[in-house]
């Protein structure tokens, strides 16, 4: 009984760290495309905004890994 | 140095703490647009170093450091004379909890993902409730919202800005100390119907080093203390407009670097390699004349013909004295409002405001006017003028200005010796070696003018 609450417990942190870890890269992402809205709004220059959609695709690729993670984590 | 943004709040000082490198540069970059400075730490070792020698308005604080967690430096802030608000940040499920049990007036949270809107809620805790509200009837006398004045000068000046601002012309704003030229480059701006803020430096009030960082920006590692990327005002001013003050006291040496900017629209950041395309109009403000600025060589001929594409003169108060009714009016009405107050002037007060001549123009009518709203008594409904409106700076301003056509080299003379005496505490030998004549001759002057006491 006491095992499967350690189990359930360590799960549990595993899954909020995995939860913790996906929201760095939602953060990037968040804030890279209110960094396009700014180059647009303002005239920044342009190549501004293609580094901040690069690197908002590449934040797409690190959640979609963390993604795969939680979903085998959740499945064990 | 201006220390209001464009959108008139204040300008603070901001300390970013997060382990995120893109996300600190992201930031940075959004908190700067915002017209705020930013200093970034990607642990808390970097954070105490900053702190050490620093301070700050206000701390994004991550919560999990790779060195440790936010609350040590909670805990540090606490222990020392800092007192920024801070703004924790977190991404972890299970500690947004266990934050809200730390918030209070000082402290709170903002949870990731975030977005610019997080940010300038968190940040407008310090830098709007010190605003006063300004009231409609306060903005419709204001010309492009800013600009009190129903005088043939100002008129004239109108009728420019809305000329100049169908253009993407360059624009010398010329005046006298405290008339009102950052008010004249944020109505220019205003006119412009730009969606980028103002961006304003101010060229004297940086040192020599920093001038070229804070024009072009700089690369990442570009020197020491280059800890992350920054744009320069060049850029960060987009398509609108960027007001540079005080253009005059920018060293001579630097000056090459910014002409080639304005002759190219291009900048390129120190440490960087690229070019960078710019595109704003440059406003730039000096209180010195014209002539002043020819003689004393202090702006290069090619800098100042890039400049003063449109050079505005700016008139000094005791040229437009029609304005100071008015004038006194908002700025009693702004004072009523902060302070919930129903002063009002007595005609024999506007006046006396009226009759004197304001050598420091409308920032020192402000001021006389904040003073005697100070001074006036909580229960009553008018003000407590000063008997003397004259300043020390007015009063070496009007001692400056007392040599004029049609005054005697006797009566000069005379005058030159007893303010040097009055400055020597009367000492005859001392005052007879700065004047360049023998005590003899000190003497003999005195008795000539029967003001030789012994």
């Amino acid at each position: 009984m006491s095992s499967q609450h350690n189990d359930n417990e360590a799960n549990e942190s595993n899954l909020n760290q995995l939860i913790h870890d996906a929201r760095g890269p939602l953060n990037r992402i968040s804030m890279q495309a209110e960094m396009i809205k700014l180059v647009l709004e303002s005239g920044m220059p342009i190549d501004k905004a293609v580094d901040a959609a690069n690197k908002i695709i590449t934040s797409c690729q690190e959640c979609s890994q963390t993604l795969e993670q939680l979903s085998k984590t959740s499945k064990s | 140095m201006l220390n209001e943004t464009a959108r008139g709040s204040k300008v603070l000082k901001i300390l970013l703490v997060d382990d995120d490198v893109e996300f600190t540069e992201v930031a940075c970059h959004i908190i700067e647009f915002l017209g705020h400075d930013i200093c970034t730490a990607n642990s808390l070792k970097e954070a105490y170093e900053w702190l050490e020698n620093n301070t700050f308005d206000h701390i994004f604080l991550d919560f999990m450091l790779p060195d440790g967690s936010g609350l040590h430096l909670i805990d540090y802030l606490k222990k020392s004379q800092h007192d920024p608000y801070i703004t924790l940040i977190t991404g972890h499920p299970l500690v947004k909890g266990l934050l809200a049990g730390l918030c209070g007036p000082k402290v709170n949270y903002i949870a990731k993902p975030l977005q610019r809107e997080d940010l300038e809620k968190a940040l407008s805790r310090e830098s709007t409730p010190s605003q006063p509200k300004k009231s409609n009837s306060n903005l419709s006398n204001k010309h492009f919202g800013c600009l009190i004045g129903e005088s043939e000068a100002m008129q004239e000046m109108y009728k420019m800005i809305s000329r100049i601002a169908l253009t993407k012309a360059n624009v010398m704003l010329l005046g006298e100390s405290g008339v009102g030229k950052e008010l004249v480059a944020q109505a220019i701006h205003a006119a412009s119907n730009t969606k980028t803020p103002l961006v304003a430096t101010n060229c004297g009030a940086l040192a020599k080093d920093l001038i070229a960082s804070e024009l072009f920006g700089h690369e990442k590692g570009a020197f020491t203390g280059a800890i992350s990327k920054k744009d320069g005002v060049f850029l960060r001013a987009g398509n609108g407009t960027l007001f540079l003050d005080e253009i005059t006291e920018m060293p001579i040496d630097m000056q090459p670097n910014l002409l080639r900017v304005l002759e190219t629209n291009r900048v390129t950041p120190l440490g960087g390699t690229k070019e960078i395309e710019v595109n704003c109009r440059v406003i730039s403000a000096s209180n010195r004349s014209i002539e002043e600025i020819a003689q004393s060589k202090v702006l290069r001929e090619d800098i100042y013909f890039r400049l003063a594409v449109f050079p505005i003169n700016i008139p000094p108060l005791r040229k437009r004295k029609d304005d100071i009714p008015l004038l006194a009016a908002a700025f009693l009405n702004e004072l009523n409002e902060e302070y919930h107050r129903h002063y009002q002037w007595s005609a024999e007060q506007i006046q006396r405001l009226t009759d004197y001549d304001w050598p420091g123009n409308i920032r020192e009518m402000r001021h006389a006017i904040h003073r005697a709203f100070i001074m006036a008594d909580p229960e009553g409904t008018t003000l407590e003028l000063p008997k003397d409106f004259r300043s020390p700076f007015s009063s070496i301003s009007e001692k400056q200005h007392s040599l004029s056509a049609g005054r005697t080299i006797e009566d000069v003379e005379r005058e030159l010796i007893k303010v040097t005496l009055e400055d020597v505490d009367g000492n005859k030998s001392h005052a007879a070696k700065m004047l360049g004549i023998s005590i003899k001759t000190l003497y003999n002057r005195l008795h000539a003018y029967g003001d030789f006491e012994e």
